[in-house]
């Protein structure tokens, strides 16, 4: 925060750059330009990975279009036996509600292999044995996980035309039962629910702040970015002055998580995504093996770039350059 | 660190010439006034000391103040009032700022932004707005004129607010992040805390990754324009105020004496725990406090 001291500041105005993404591991610089994956190269990670973990955007589809290839290759993978998740950050829809969108794309996929923030929260909070009542500030895709692991919920979509009226004498009541708040996107975020929200962290004894995610904007369509999930995350943490736990990218939670239900060590996994900063840390930091594709946001100018210390294990230019190897690792499997 | 005792008052009485109050949680919760404030304030007008109220809370301009203490038998003119949304147009003034300000504030920020010729876009006319997801090509159109986005308290924020205002910071040039005040909570109310405009001030931080440049307490803008506009020195200032991250420490930063109560906000543990490092000069249940010296004080005069 930079507050203003004397003396008066100039005419040049407050502008300040976007703030870095942290980065938790350092990693020191390839021999350059990273190379594209070889053959060999492919043929040995299918040969060591068990378990694929796909970010959507720019791996799987761009915006409502799959990526030509990506149904074939996701078929090879499961017909050699590997798992394979979806990962997204978004948690809007539950698990269930993504398939549908999956479906739409003619992507065959479970909805157990879909691994939304959504559910990540739900799962977070049967990990760790919770029996209380959860506050949701979010939108369906919370409440549906939320009820399939049976755990008791109130606020969500419900809460988003209440308000609070400002009167002198005004006092919002709040559930005392409440154990746990949880924060995901929320399009009908108001001061009801922040309000509602701060009251059970600050005043329920031992209360939880968990956030799907922290992500600053978010793709929801392809004409502009939007505000993410780290505005309504904020709001709150503003107002409680406490950081959440954070279940979705990039904290670890979903990889133990994965990790715990397949029985597989991390290097054993392999996180497939298209942002260094993000996805490919995020893999690293778990221990994973990391495949950056190029079909993304990211060029390859940007990964040979000096600023750039972030190094995957390989590079393909899209998914389903792993087809090349198709006749070669049935062979060997 | 013990309360303040008659001998602390007295001497805070003889020592300084400008009483800066704090409102929400010092003065008055909600509606409802602090018992004794009426009484206290009348004493130091007696005396010739000068009054200010500075308050935080950006919602209502000084006027609207002025009138709400005035109503509730504290006298008092909008020159003696300050806001974090007075001093929001009053830094916007001093950059010689042109362009237009995108408000997610209510009623008083627009008024004081606008009385400083300010041209708003938002504000409580944003309020209800929604963005229809069943569009073909949901967007939000932004004013390519506005150089500011200005937070202060929004009790009817909205995604549409935080949308508009990422926008305007991540696509017109140079568009600046002003914070009014961060405060995380506030009596709005007389009888609970309700979330501040930290919570605004967050949010957008939280989905445009910028920093604001913070006008309110503890930032000095307010108490810099004071004092150069009253001709006070500071060290002739006493700041009273509920809350140790604002007032206090705004008066301790600036050279001004401070006085913590405890009816707002801060509770005495909390004032005393090993933890808190902003230390007040003096501090008491509330301003009434004071009146127990009332007997004691010398005849009516100047005391400069």
């Amino acid at each position: 925060m930079r507050s203003l001291q004397r003396p008066l500041p100039s005419a040049r105005g407050a502008v300040c750059p976007r703030r870095p993404v942290h980065r938790m591991v350092s990693c020191s610089a390839a021999a350059r330009p990273i190379a594209r994956a070889t053959d060999q190269q492919k043929l040995e990670l299918l040969k060591r990975v068990e378990c694929f973990i796909f970010d959507c955007d720019g791996v799987i589809w761009l915006g409502d279009k799959v990526i030509d290839g990506v149904p074939e290759t996701l078929d090879m993978l499961r017909g050699m036996g590997k798992r394979v998740f979806f990962v997204t950050n978004n948690s809007t829809k539950s698990r269930a509600g993504y398939m549908a969108k999956f479906q739409s794309l003619g992507l065959n996929v479970q909805a157990e292999e879909i691994y939304s923030s959504s559910y990540a929260a739900a799962a977070y909070l049967e990990s760790i044995n919770f029996d209380k009542k959860v506050y949701v500030v979010g939108e369906a895709g919370i409440l549906e996980e939320l009820q399939l692991k049976g755990i008791h919920h109130l606020g969500g979509p419900a809460d988003a035309d209440k308000r609070v009226t400002l009167r002198s004498g005004e006092f919002m009541e709040h559930d005392a039962e409440v154990g746990a708040v949880v924060v995901g996107f929320d399009r009908h975020i108001n001061y009801y629910k922040i309000q509602y929200a701060t009251l059970c962290i600050r005043e329920n004894p031992g209360c939880l702040f968990i956030a799907t995610n922290r992500d600053a904007v978010t793709h929801l369509t392809d004409a502009q970015e939007w505000a993410g999930n780290g505005s309504m995350v904020g709001a709150i943490a503003g107002s409680t002055k406490r950081e959440p736990t954070v279940v979705g990218k990039p904290s670890d939670f979903m990889l133990r998580n994965i990790c715990a239900r397949l029985g597989l060590r991390p290097q054993q996994i392999c996180m497939v995504g298209d942002r260094l900063d993000t996805d490919i840390m995020f893999g690293k930091n778990g221990g994973l093996n990391t495949a950056l594709v190029l079909s993304g946001v990211t060029t390859e100018e940007v990964l040979n770039s000096p600023g750039n210390t972030v190094v995957p294990d390989l590079v393909l230019p899209k998914l389903p350059d792993l087809l090349s190897v198709r006749e070669a690792a049935v062979v060997a499997a | 660190m013990k309360k303040a005792t008659d001998q602390d008052k007295l001497a805070a009485f003889q020592a300084y010439d400008a009483w800066v109050f704090d409102l929400d949680g010092t003065i008055w919760k909600g509606s409802t006034l602090i018992p004794g404030a009426k009484e206290f304030i009348e004493l130091l007008r007696s005396y010739q000391k000068k009054i200010f109220f500075v308050t935080n809370n950006a919602t209502k301009s000084r006027a609207a103040n002025a009138a709400k203490l005035t109503s509730l038998g504290i006298p008092a003119s909008p020159g003696e009032v300050y806001t974090s949304s007075f001093a929001a147009a009053a830094y916007l003034r001093t950059i010689s700022f042109h362009k237009k300000a995108y408000v997610v504030g209510e009623e008083g920020l627009v008024e004081e932004l606008s009385a400083a010729g300010i041209s708003c876009v938002g504000g409580p006319e944003h309020r209800g707005k929604e963005i229809d997801w069943q569009d073909k090509e949901p967007h939000v159109e932004v004013d390519p004129e506005v150089g500011a986005v200005v937070v202060g308290l929004d009790r009817f924020i909205n995604y549409y607010k935080l949308q508009y205002a990422t926008q305007c910071l991540l696509s017109n040039d140079s568009c600046m992040f002003v914070a009014c005040n961060t405060d995380a909570r506030g009596h709005f109310s007389s009888t609970q805390e309700f979330a501040g405009a930290g919570t605004m001030v967050a949010a957008i931080i939280g989905c445009s990754e910028r920093e604001p440049l913070l006008l309110g307490k503890p930032a000095s803008f307010m108490l810099d324009h004071l004092c150069a506009t009253h001709q006070i020195a500071r060290d002739k200032c006493i700041v009273i105020g509920d809350r140790l991250d604002t007032d206090i420490l705004w008066g301790i930063q600036n050279g001004a004496g401070t006085c913590c109560v405890l009816s707002g906000v801060t509770s005495e543990s909390q004032l005393l725990s090993s933890d808190n490092k902003v230390h007040p000069s003096l501090y008491m249940d509330s301003i009434g406090d004071f009146l127990s010296v009332k007997g004691q004080l010398p005849s009516s005069c100047s005391i400069m």
